[in-house]
């Protein structure tokens, strides 16, 4: 499974990708998570199977599901207290539910 | 209160939706951001070449030879005050990208475009004359950095609209089927590139006809001069920052939004001083990139460093006291988005009034601080946005301890303007907690 998350640089989500990583190791899970800037989803999105915006850069959100759907695969932006609290194990649960919906 | 959080979400949501779509806006950002590094790397070596040890100079030149610093600020030269030709071939790029043509192509018309509207002569004054001639076959130096910025940013989004224009009307050179696609592409820039260089070409001509001296000149009166009041006054910047947290108070990413704007003017003012840093004259500017960067976004936009200090000292909530120690290490590299969503300060009445206060009191403070000359200005070294605090004032002021004293005094005024707000927002928290442990223990 392989979980995509973009913000403005790339930074700040960054930090939830660790914590995520975490959460999918303790669930045994088998999954490739990583962080880009918003200009850069494009390159990245056809490895990816969900596609997750940090909450600042949740403007793109119209945009990036056209994107989405063009590569047929969902996308949606990250709960704003989940990202403060770099809830790694929540943000996972979303990202697993809305490849499995 | 809440009519102005319900009015942010409701008009400024799809406002910066389509500010962001927006290709012009867009690739201008981008395509500037593109120098960024090269900005950096060029401000390496300017601080190499003013390290503020004593006897520093004295050193290098008996171990280099006189001429080491203008030898030291060869690479200088080369990367940051090329901004102006980065961001003609980026800026081109970068739309041709998002129209989805040949973006390659685009960035190198543009980059011919771009030289195109700029004399090849440099002024120089002879021994014993009064006056300077022109020398002809010299590209101007000072054309290419900041200052040539606004001719590269027009003809960078003037040059790849005619590009986009041309090849999705189809006006293209068709080969006959047969020849290697290769080929046929080499041709498809040939009439848009045409097309391109002589607009300007024609520009030029009627500019000269003029008895003007260049594209440069107009278009620094027309659009430099009023972008520069905007971004260069004390006034224009309190009121481009205030956006900017309107909208990360919405929990955007502001700066992401404005600056694209407002960066071309801050970047040429960050050049200029750094120009005249390294001339050892005085400083022309104190609202630079560096300024907003180093100054007072202190633990990222909003001043959240202390905040976050305030969080790891003082909660009694648990929640924060959480917070506070996950935060304390993006903050320190001015990274706040946790602090930001996890407290959360996007649409809380509360803590948006210290959000939106401690900047502003911190622009006005170090504004006046460099006024007055108790505080260095901004050498025009251009250091990571993510430079930790301290460390950044004492290096973008070229190695000046007021600069590092600057950043403390504006944390302690940060830490003063969040006590109280944070202090009610932590008892709120506090409460629920203490509320939630006595109703599961009595279920």
């Amino acid at each position: 499974m392989n979980i995509l998350l973009c913000c403005a640089a790339g930074m700040s989500t960054s930090l939830l990708v660790t914590k995520m990583e975490a959460a999918a190791k303790d669930q045994g899970m088998e999954a490739k998570i990583w962080a880009v800037s918003a200009d850069a989803v494009k390159a990245n999105i056809d490895q990816a199977d969900v596609l997750l915006l940090g909450p600042q850069v949740r403007y793109l959100l119209g945009q990036m599901q056209t994107l989405g759907k063009e590569k047929n695969i969902p996308v949606d932006s990250i709960n704003p207290i989940h990202y403060g609290m770099c809830n790694g194990p929540e943000v996972l649960k979303t990202a697993l539910a809305l490849v499995n919906k | 209160m809440n009519k102005f959080l319900e009015f942010l979400e409701s008009k400024f949501m799809p406002f910066a939706g389509k500010l962001a779509a927006q290709r012009h806006l867009g690739a201008l950002k981008d395509g500037i951001i593109l120098a960024m590094p090269m900005i950096i790397i060029g401000s390496v070596f300017l601080i190499l070449g003013f390290l503020p040890i004593p006897g520093y100079a004295d050193f290098m030149a008996s171990v280099f030879g006189d001429q080491w610093l203008a030898k030291l600020m060869y690479p200088t030269d080369a990367t940051f005050n090329m901004m102006g030709l980065i961001a003609a071939f980026g800026i081109a790029y970068r739309l041709a990208e998002r129209y989805g043509i040949d973006a390659i192509t685009a960035g190198v018309i543009s980059l011919c475009a771009f030289l195109l509207a700029t004399p090849f002569n440099v002024p120089f004054t002879p021994d014993g004359a009064a006056e300077a001639v022109a020398v002809g076959g010299a590209i101007p130096v000072a054309l290419m950095g900041s200052k040539g910025l606004f001719v590269a940013i027009l003809i960078g989004l003037f040059s790849t609209e005619v590009y986009n224009f041309i090849v999705k009307k189809d006006i293209v050179i068709k080969m006959p089927d047969g020849v290697p696609p290769a080929v046929s592409k080499s041709f498809i820039a040939l009439i848009p590139g045409f097309v391109v260089i002589s607009i300007i070409f024609l520009i030029r001509l009627v500019v000269e006809y003029f008895g003007i001296t260049s594209i440069h000149d107009i278009v620094q009166l027309v659009l430099g001069k009023p972008l520069g009041l905007l971004g260069g006054s004390l006034i224009g910047s309190i009121i481009a920052y205030g956006l900017i947290m309107m909208l990360w108070s919405a929990g955007l990413h502001g700066t992401n939004i404005v600056a694209g704007v407002l960066n071309p003017v801050w970047l040429m003012a960050t050049e200029e001083n750094q120009v005249a840093f390294r001339a050892g004259e005085e400083l022309p500017n104190i609202l630079t990139a560096q300024f907003f960067e180093v100054f007072i976004n202190i633990g990222g936009t909003g001043a959240t460093f202390a905040l976050a200090l305030l969080m790891l000292l003082w909660s009694r909530s648990q929640q924060m006291k959480q917070l506070g120690k996950l935060s304390i290490g993006p903050g320190s590299f001015m990274i706040n988005e946790p602090i930001i969503f996890g407290t959360p300060i996007v649409m809380n009445p509360l803590l948006i009034i210290p959000f939106f206060l401690t900047p502003i009191v911190t622009i006005v403070v170090t504004y006046y601080a460099m006024k007055m000359g108790i505080v260095a200005k901004p050498a025009g070294i251009a250091i990571p946005w993510t430079t930790p605090p301290i460390i950044g004032g004492y290096l973008a002021t070229g190695g000046k301890l007021s600069g590092a004293l600057m950043q403390a005094v504006n944390i302690v005024i940060a830490f003063t303007i969040y006590f109280p707000f944070f202090r009610m927002w932590d008892k709120l928290k506090k409460a629920e907690e203490d509320g939630a442990n006595t109703t599961s223990k009595v279920s």
